[in-house]
């Protein structure tokens, strides 16, 4: 047995225990490096704790940030007020605007409703009011568009309008498409969509067997108003259909038609 | 003479529907993968000769994983069908036999263009390899992403509607 031996031997002796105890701790460094090694293991630790971390900044959030946050935007919003106000206009002269003609529609109504026969009788002979006259004309309904629309393919077949819109065949192939998905929403058969309110704009369809006609409506939509615009496509596809070889007819001819119609019509 | 026909593009989810359209319509090809939402419709004028044009109103169909479930109300009326598969993806060809079977029966008689997308992503070798092994015939090869082949494949459609357009005047005069 040499010197070294002897040394190791010693060695053993004394630290008999401290390798055992070195040895629990390399093995415990391991697992600590294969847990951050490994995204799993290691987000299956760290998770619930981020996760506790988060509830209770979410919860202390009013208290800690909320004075904070409402300070900051105070000072923006006063900063910059024209930025702001540019950007809430459209929105709330739009919500303001749908809430005027929805009054005046209300109101239009209720004046109907109250005035009775001989009220109009008496009117009509005196002449109506000039706020009566301003209130109906508020109240009145426009034509902006009308559409006459393939069933089946949603292919514009013609078209008359007031405005400037974008495509209409476009349109006409949209409208076609979300007929097609309410009906088929609402499984009984034989069921039309007639009616579709859009912001400050209704527009009416109206089915036939191969085609289906839209106009598209500003204003107050009353029962009085749809009466007029279904008598106004009723009567224009009856002339329609009479026209001989409707179906091959070219757009231009059917346009003239609809504007004939369709156009300067007050409902 | 001017006349519009409807166009129904339908393939699987993600076979790149939209981007050929776009690609198509503007000219144009974006990244950003997005699953269109149930239908959405665009318009594109292609002059077929010099006096006459068709414009193609192309109803982009949403993605779906059984083309027997398209809705139906989608498909009437229709004058022309795209049916897109992606190259890349054997998921999304390998039922295209009894699908095409499926829309003929819906609407029968309609010119139906089969195309594979996305050839950029595979070597062209790899993808007529593949195709030949499964027996898949189809009329073009297009990418998206590119632009290869897709102005061909609508304008080549718009070509048959306007041909077809004149045959059904002619009977009628």
């Amino acid at each position: 047995m040499n010197e070294n031996d002897k040394i190791q031997i010693l060695k053993d002796i004394l630290f008999a225990e401290d390798s055992v105890y070195i040895e629990k701790i390399a093995n415990r460094l391991e697992t600590l490096e294969t847990t951050l090694n490994d995204k799993k293991k290691l987000s299956s630790k760290v998770d619930p704790i981020v996760l506790e971390q988060l509830e209770e900044f979410k919860e202390s959030i009013p208290a800690t940030l909320g004075p904070t946050i409402t300070a900051t935007l105070k000072v923006e919003i006063q900063k910059n007020k024209d930025e702001v106000v540019e950007a809430i206009y459209p929105i709330l002269g739009k919500m303001i605007k749908k809430y005027i003609a929805h009054e005046i529609k209300l109101l239009s109504e209720k004046i109907n409703r109250q005035l009775s026969f001989k009220d109009k009788v008496k009117a009509w002979y005196k002449g109506s009011s000039k706020k009566r006259e301003i209130i109906e004309n508020l109240a009145s309904c426009h034509i902006e568009q009308v559409l006459l629309v393939e069933k089946d393919s949603g292919l514009l077949k013609a078209s008359y309008s007031n405005t400037q819109t974008i495509d209409e065949e476009m349109i006409s192939g949209m409208l076609t498409a979300i007929k097609h998905f309410v009906e088929d929403a609402f499984v009984t058969k034989d069921q039309n969509l007639e009616l579709i309110d859009y912001e400050l704009y209704h527009i009416h369809l109206q089915s036939f067997k191969n085609y289906y006609i839209a106009v598209v409506l500003s204003g107050t939509y009353t029962t009085r108003a749809k009466d007029k615009v279904q008598n106004l496509i009723f009567d224009f596809f009856e002339k329609f259909t009479r026209l001989e070889g409707y179906r091959t007819l070219d757009m231009e001819n059917i346009n003239q038609q609809l504007a004939l119609n369709f156009g300067n019509e007050h409902l | 003479m001017n006349i519009s026909k409807k166009i129904v593009v339908l393939g699987y989810f993600g076979v790149g529907k939209t981007s050929l359209i776009r690609r198509f319509v503007e000219n144009s090809f974006s990244n950003d993968y997005k699953v269109s939402i149930g239908v959405h419709i665009v318009k594109k004028t292609v002059q077929v000769s010099t006096d006459d044009t068709v414009s193609l109103i192309l109803w982009d169909l949403e993605g779906t994983d059984d083309i027997a479930s398209v809705r139906e109300s989608y498909l009437l009326g229709t004058h022309g069908i795209i049916y897109v598969f992606d190259v890349s993806r054997p998921s999304t060809f390998q039922s295209i036999e009894k699908d095409l079977e499926a829309l003929a029966k819906k609407v029968p008689g309609v010119p139906t263009q089969v195309v594979g997308n996305k050839i950029d992503l595979v070597a062209s070798e790899e993808v007529d390899a593949t195709l030949t092994e499964k027996g898949i015939s189809f009329d073009y090869l297009t990418s998206a992403k590119t632009g290869e082949k897709v102005n061909e494949l609508f304008e080549h459609l718009a070509k048959i509607l306007a041909l077809d357009a004149e045959r059904i005047k002619g009977k009628l005069q």
